[in-house]
C-alpha cells in the first residue's frame, strides 16, 4: 500500500506541475485568490484594511462631486463623495458571495436534473428538455428581471432569479455529458464484469461526466458576476447604500465625462475578476484531462 | 457446451426519417446457431457491419435478443435433447430446458454466478479502460462486483493476473494513459479472465494494435486457453487471426452465418461463394482460387435483399437466388439502351410494374430472338439474367417471366454447414 500512497503523491505533484506549466492560469489563480482574500478579510476583520462599515457605502454630502485619485482617495471618489478604494474592497465580498450563491444553487440543481434526466430518459427526459427550451427562448436578462420583480427587489432574490435562469444551462450540459459518457466502451466493459447499474453510475459515468461540468461552472463564476452587477447597474436593487460593484459603477454614470475614474475603477474590478476566472478555468481543464497529463 | 445459441436474432429499432414514420427495424443478427465447447476457440469472421459485435454482445447477455436463446454451460446430451424438442416442435420440453440453462432466464444471485463465468475483451483498449481508474481498480472490478473474493484477497489476485498477462507488478498503480496499446489490451485481458470465466468473447482483440504487438497478444491468448481451458469466441475481420487461433470457424454475412465448420475445412477448402471470395482476398499461401473482388456494398439490413442476402454480390448466383424485377431491369436497361442499343428499336424501354412484372415496351418484331441471344451471351457476367425464365410477346411489348426464388437454409456439405442454394441437394433445386 506504500506504493499506492507514493503513487497518489506523484499524481498530486503531477497535477500541480501541469497547472503551473500554464502561466496565464497561474496569473488567473493569483488574482482570484486576491479577491477571495479580500472577501475573507472583509468578512472577519475589516479593520485590518482600516474599514469600519463593511455593509454600507459611506457618503460625504459636504463634497458629493467625484474627486480624482489622490493620497487620501487612491481610486478617487464617486457620487455622493464615496471613497472608491474602500468601497470596491467592500463590494468584492458582496459580489463574490452572491455570484457563488447563484452558481452553487443553479449548478447543483441543474447538474442533478441533468443527470437524472439522462439516466431515467423517456418522458421525463423529454419534458425536462422542453422546459429548458422555454427558458432558452427568453433572453436571460429579461427573464431574470421578470423573475426578480415578481420575487422582490433584494440581493438575495436577485441571485435566486439568476439561479433560476441558469439551471437549464447546467441541466443541458450535464445531460449531454452523461449521455456521451454512457457510450464509452468502459461502461459496457463494467456491465460485462457484472457491475451493478448504480455502481456504474457512481464509479464510471459521473466521475467522467462531471469534471467538465465543474470546469464550466467555475468558468461561469466570472460571467455571473458580470451579469449580477449588470442587474444592479440598471437599478435592480432598491437599497441605495449597498456596496456592490455594478451599483457603484452606476453612481458615477452622470460624471462619466468629467470623472471617468468613477466608472472605470469599479468596472475594472468586475472585468479583471471575470478574466481571471477564465484563465484559471483553462488551467483546470489541463489538470483534469488525463491525456494532457502524459 | 459452454455456450450454445439457437436461432439468435437481434433487431435494433432505428428512428424513422420523418417524425411520424414507424420506427425501422435493423436486423443485425439473424437466426444464428453457434456453440462453443469447453476450452474451444470459435472464430467469427466477416466484413465490418456483418453483426459480429452484436452477436458477441448478445451471447453474453449484454444485449437482450429479439428472438432465440443462449444456453450456458449445458451438457451435450441436454443440448441434443433441446435441439430435438425444437425440431419436433415440443415447446414445453424446450421451455423447461431454457428455464434451466438460458442466461436470459436468470436473475439475482444466479445471474451474478453466470456473469462471473463469462466476460468480454473489447476491440479498442483505449476506450475500454476507464481513464480515471488505475490498473488495480480495473482488474479487481469484476472480482469485487460479483463478490468473487474479499478486497484484500483481490489485491493478491490482481498481482497474479498481472504476472499472467506479462506485466510487471508495479503497473497496478498506473493509469491507462501511462500504458501503450498492447499493455492496455493485456490489462483488459487480465480483467476479462479475473474470475476465471469458462467463456470469453474477444471482439477484434488485436485490430487496434500495432502489427508487432498483435502476435504477442494472440500467443498470450493461446497460452491462457491452454492453461485455463477457457472457451472463447474470437471475433475478427482478419482471416489470418482466425487461422492462427480458431478451432471452429463461422463466417458471417449480413447478420447470418453462411458457413460454419472446422477451421481446416472452412479456411483451406471454403465452399460458400462469400467465404471463397473472403479467403481469396488474403495474400499468401492460402490463395487457392484466383482472387475474387466482390462488387457492390454490404446490404442494407433494414431492407435486406430477398432470397439469399448475398445474391446481389455473389459471383456464383443463379436463377433462384432471389432476383427481383428491379435488379434484372437495371441490368437489362444497360444491355438494351446502351451496350446493344443498335440491335433494338430506339424507342425500346425496359419497365417494371406492380406485382414484380418486367416488360420491354415498344419492341420491334424479332426483338425476342435478339434478346434471347443476348441474355444467353451475357448470363455469365450478369447473374441477374439467369432468373429470366422465358419471353412472351403481347403486341409491341415483350414480357419477361422471372423464376421463383428460395431462401437458403443451413445444408450439411463436406464436413461443414453452409447456407447456399448450390448445396441444397437435388430435391431442393427448383
Ligand atoms: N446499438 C445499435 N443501434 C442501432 N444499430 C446498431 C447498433 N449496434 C450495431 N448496429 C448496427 O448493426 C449492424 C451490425 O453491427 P456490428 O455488430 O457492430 O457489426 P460488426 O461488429 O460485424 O462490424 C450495423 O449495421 C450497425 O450499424
Ligand atoms: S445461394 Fe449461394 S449461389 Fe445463390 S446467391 Fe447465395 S451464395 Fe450465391
Ligand atoms: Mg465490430
Amino acid at each position: 500500500m506504500n506504493e499506492e500512497r507514493a503513487k497518489r503523491w506523484d499524481n498530486t505533484k503531477l497535477s500541480i506541475r501541469v497547472f503551473l506549466a500554464n502561466r496565464t492560469a497561474l496569473v488567473g489563480l493569483i488574482i482570484v485568490l486576491i479577491y477571495v482574500a479580500d472577501a475573507l478579510i472583509m468578512q472577519f476583520d475589516p479593520g485590518l484594511l482600516g474599514i469600519t462599515q463593511v455593509n454600507t457605502l459611506v457618503p460625504n454630502f459636504t463634497n458629493p462631486v467625484p474627486l480624482p485619485p489622490s493620497w487620501a482617495h487612491p481610486f478617487g471618489t464617486t457620487f455622493p463623495g464615496v471613497d472608491l478604494y474602500t468601497s470596491i474592497l467592500k463590494a468584492i465580498r458582496i459580489d463574490l458571495f452572491y455570484s457563488i450563491l447563484v452558481v452553487a444553487v443553479g449548478a447543483v440543481a441543474g447538474a442533478v436534473i441533468g443527470v437524472v434526466s439522462a439516466t431515467v430518459g423517456g418522458l421525463l427526459d423529454e419534458t425536462v428538455m422542453r422546459i429548458t427550451d422555454i427558458f432558452f427562448s427568453i433572453p436571460y436578462l429579461i427573464l431574470a428581471l421578470a423573475i426578480g420583480f415578481i420575487l422582490g427587489r433584494s440581493l438575495m432574490y436577485m441571485s435566486l432569479a439568476l439561479a433560476l435562469v441558469w439551471w437549464p444551462l447546467y441541466a443541458r450540459y450535464t445531460r449531454s455529458q452523461t449521455l456521451s459518457t454512457k457510450e464509452f466502451t468502459y461502461v459496457e466493459a463494467a456491465k460485462a464484469s457484472g457491475v451493478s447499474r448504480t455502481r456504474i453510475m457512481f464509479r464510471h459515468i459521473l466521475p467522467n461526466a462531471l469534471p467538465p461540468v465543474f470546469i464550466q461552472i467555475s468558468l461561469d463564476l466570472g460571467s455571473i458576476m458580470v451579469i449580477f452587477s449588470t442587474l444592479a447597474f440598471i437599478g435592480f436593487i432598491a437599497n441605495a447604500k449597498v456596496p456592490e460593484l455594478g451599483y457603484l459603477t452606476s453612481l458615477g454614470l452622470n460624471y462619466v465625462q468629467t470623472a471617468p475614474w468613477a466608472v472605470i475603477f469599479p468596472g475594472v474590478a468586475i472585468t479583471v475578476f471575470a478574466l481571471a476566472v477564465n484563465l484559471l478555468g483553462d488551467g483546470l481543464r489541463d489538470v483534469i484531462d488525463p491525456r494532457r497529463r502524459s | 457446451m459452454i455456450i450454445a445459441a439457437r436461432r439468435l436474432t437481434k433487431e435494433f429499432e432505428i428512428k424513422a426519417n420523418s417524425a411520424f414514420g414507424k420506427p425501422l427495424r435493423l436486423r443485425a443478427v439473424d437466426s444464428v446457431d453457434i456453440q462453443v465447447g469447453e476450452g474451444q476457440i470459435v472464430g467469427v469472421v466477416g466484413e465490418s457491419g456483418s453483426g459480429k459485435s452484436t452477436l458477441g454482445r448478445t451471447l453474453l447477455g449484454l444485449l437482450s435478443p429479439s428472438a432465440g436463446t443462449v444456453l450456458f454451460d449445458i451438457p451435450d446430451d441436454v443440448l441434443r435433447e433441446y435441439d430435438g424438442f425444437r425440431r419436433d416442435g415440443d415447446a414445453k420440453g424446450a421451455a423447461s430446458i431454457e428455464m434451466e440453462y438460458s442466461i436470459f432466464k436468470k436473475k439475482g444471485e444466479k445471474l451474478k454466478k453466470i456473469r462471473s463465468g463469462m466476460n468480454m475483451v473489447f476491440q479498442d483498449p483505449y476506450s475500454s479502460l476507464d481513464p480515471r481508474m488505475n490498473v488495480m481498480s480495473i482488474i479487481t472490478e469484476p472480482l469485487l462486483a460479483m463478490n468473487y473474493m474479499k478486497p484484500d484477497k483481490a489485491v493478491d489476485r490482481c498481482m497474479e493476473l498481472l504476472e499472467e498477462v506479462g506485466l510487471p507488478r508495479d503497473f497496478a498503480y498506473r493509469y491507462p494513459h501511462e500504458l501503450s496499446g498492447g499493455q492496455k489490451q493485456r490489462v483488459a485481458l487480465a480483467r476479462g479472465m479475473a474470475t476465471l470465466p469458462k467463456f470469453l468473447v474477444l471482439d477484434e482483440p488485436t485490430s487496434a494494435l500495432d502489427v508487432s504487438v498483435q502476435a504477442q497478444i494472440l500467443s498470450l491468448l493461446r497460452k491462457i486457453r491452454e492453461k485455463y481451458h477457457i472457451g472463447m469466441v474470437i471475433i475478427t475481420h482478419n482471416i489470418a487471426v482466425i487461422s492462427y487461433m480458431a478451432d471452429q470457424v463461422n463466417v458471417m454475412y449480413a447478420g447470418k452465418i453462411v458457413e460454419s465448420g472446422p477451421k481446416e475445412d472452412v479456411i483451406l477448402n471454403p465452399v460458400h461463394p462469400y467465404t471463397i471470395a473472403l479467403i481469396s482476398a488474403v495474400p499468401g499461401k492460402m490463395v487457392k482460387p484466383n482472387r475474387i473482388i466482390l462488387k457492390g456494398d454490404t446490404p442494407n439490413l433494414i431492407n435486406p435483399p430477398q432470397g439469399c442476402v448475398f445474391h446481389p454480390r455473389c459471383p456464383m448466383a443463379f436463377g433462384i437466388c432471389g432476383w427481383t424485377a428491379d435488379e434484372i431491369a437495371t441490368d437489362l436497361k444497360y444491355l438494351v439502351n446502351d451496350k446493344f442499343a443498335g440491335s433494338f428499336n430506339d424507342k425500346a424501354v425496359v419497365s417494371t410494374g406492380a406485382g414484380g412484372s418486367l416488360v420491354i415496351n415498344n419492341a420491334s418484331a424479332g426483338d425476342e430472338g435478339v434478346l434471347e441471344r443476348i441474355i444467353n451471351e451475357e448470363k455469365g457476367n450478369m447473374k441477374s439474367l439467369t432468373a429470366i425464365e422465358g419471353l412472351e410477346r403481347h403486341g409491341t411489348n415483350i414480357e419477361l417471366k422471372i423464376k421463383g426464388y428460395r431462401v437458403p437454409k443451413m445444408y450439411n456439405h463436406d464436413g461443414r454447414k453452409v447456407s447456399c442454394l448450390l448445396y441444397a441437394g437435388d430435391d431442393n433445386k427448383a
